[in-house]
């Protein structure tokens, strides 16, 4: 299995001028980019702005794109640069997100104060954020176990497989039925809006 | 939607999907809105695990690129124009070069040829111990041609061979007979080698 196989078949798409494919890339990178550009910015709109900025940056330069590092390597490289260059356009000095982590609750109110966002918006992430545990809440333990360790821990199939001692194609069923069972519960959310986290419980 | 299709999603979500695998799974993905929005999903789970604080898991993001990236040329298009670009200046920049470098080496060799009024082989002289400015004036005067033998590097013994001598001679009460002879024959043979090879104290110069 070669790490980086399925970014690669992405981006080769989108380079013989396939953009769907490079829609993909988005969603499985925004959080993740969103995340990192957060360390100069602190307003989450303003992050957005600037990951979108980065994304279509990276979307002109990937005829340049040849493969020598993994993709999202590359990708984080023009966030970095996209980030930094806006902070000192704006004549502002970089904010360190982890100043304030240790600190939780007051940091979640200083980012809310400078948000932009709806209170829509932050009840429908807070209500996101509650299904998935919720449903992580009542999967099976073996299910529970193997998409931690995927997600959280950020363990590969092989690695997961030894911590569980079982074959890696377990791993791989286990992953996938614990990600359809949260999915069945995020679908509703999405589908339904506001407040369907609530009713089903 | 087919499990195994969804399963396949899972672990190229994961980069657990072999390549040849993630190559159809790909052209699929990009095609099938239903199939991206499942992908999507995913991220947003992985993302709400990881307890991202201040990311917003409903972000309109991927939306907004997709919209400003359809305004967009397709890259493979865009790339194919740039090339043709390229190809078009490509002879252009190829002559400009190769006239550059005759210029140059037409440059160089007109420097190398000597001064109308001077003698021919004047430079020859030149590279000799004799200093060119020297060399230069006599050709000047109307000197005839000479060449120069260059000087060989003075060889000095080590130590003065008289003291030397007495040093082994005031000492050799001390030393056994043998280990005497051995050295005296050996001082000698180097004096001897030394002297010959010793160069004359006049300097050799021009030679007519």
């Amino acid at each position: 299995m070669s790490a980086d196989a399925s970014d690669l078949s992405l981006v080769r798409r989108v380079q013989r001028g396939d953009k769907g494919a490079f829609d993909a890339l988005v969603l499985k990178y925004q959080h993740k980019l969103v995340k990192l550009v957060m360390r100069y910015v602190r307003n989450p709109a303003e992050a957005e702005d600037i990951a979108q900025e980065a994304f279509i940056k990276a979307y002109r330069a990937l005829p340049q794109f040849r493969g020598d590092s993994a993709f999202y390597t590359w990708l984080y490289r023009i966030a970095i640069n996209t980030a930094k260059n806006a902070v000192v356009s704006r004549d502002r000095s970089p904010i360190e997100y982890d100043l304030d982590r240790n600190n939780d609750e007051s940091y979640d109110m200083q980012g809310r104060m400078k948000d932009s966002e709806t209170p829509e918006g932050l009840v429908l992430t807070e209500e996101i954020r509650s299904t998935v545990n919720a449903a992580i809440d009542a999967l099976p333990e073996d299910l529970r176990t193997a998409i931690v360790l995927r997600e959280l821990e950020g363990l590969s199939y092989e690695e997961i497989a030894a911590a569980m001692a079982c074959p890696v194609g377990t791993v791989r069923s286990r992953i996938f039925r614990a990600r359809e069972a949260i999915d069945r519960r995020l679908r509703e959310v999405f589908e339904g809006g506001l407040g369907r986290a609530e009713e089903l419980g | 939607m087919n499990e195994e299709l969804d399963s396949q999603l899972s672990a190229m979500f994961d980069d657990e999907l072999a390549p040849g695998e993630c190559e159809l799974l790909a052209r699929r993905l990009s095609r099938d809105e239903q199939l991206k929005a499942r992908w999507g999903r995913y991220a947003v789970i992985g993302a709400a695990i990881r307890s991202e604080r201040g990311v917003r898991l409903n972000a309109a993001l991927a939306g907004r690129v997709s919209a400003v990236i359809l305004a967009e040329p397709a890259l493979a298009a865009a790339h194919g124009a740039h090339r043709a670009a390229v190809r078009w200046w490509q002879p252009l920049a190829g002559a400009a070069v190769a006239v550059g470098v005759a210029l140059v080496s037409v440059l160089w060799l007109r420097a190398q040829v000597p001064f109308a009024g001077a003698p021919r082989n004047a430079h020859l002289t030149a590279t000799a111990s004799v200093p060119a400015a020297a060399v230069v004036a006599a050709a000047a005067a109307g000197a005839p041609d000479s060449y120069v033998v260059p000087r060989a590097p003075a060889v000095r013994a080590m130590v003065p061979s008289t003291e030397l001598a007495n040093y082994v001679v005031a000492h050799s009460v001390f030393s056994s007979p043998v280990a005497r002879r051995n050295l005296l024959s050996a001082f000698m043979t180097s004096e001897s080698g030394t002297a010959a090879e010793e160069p004359p104290d006049e300097p050799q110069g021009n030679v007519h």
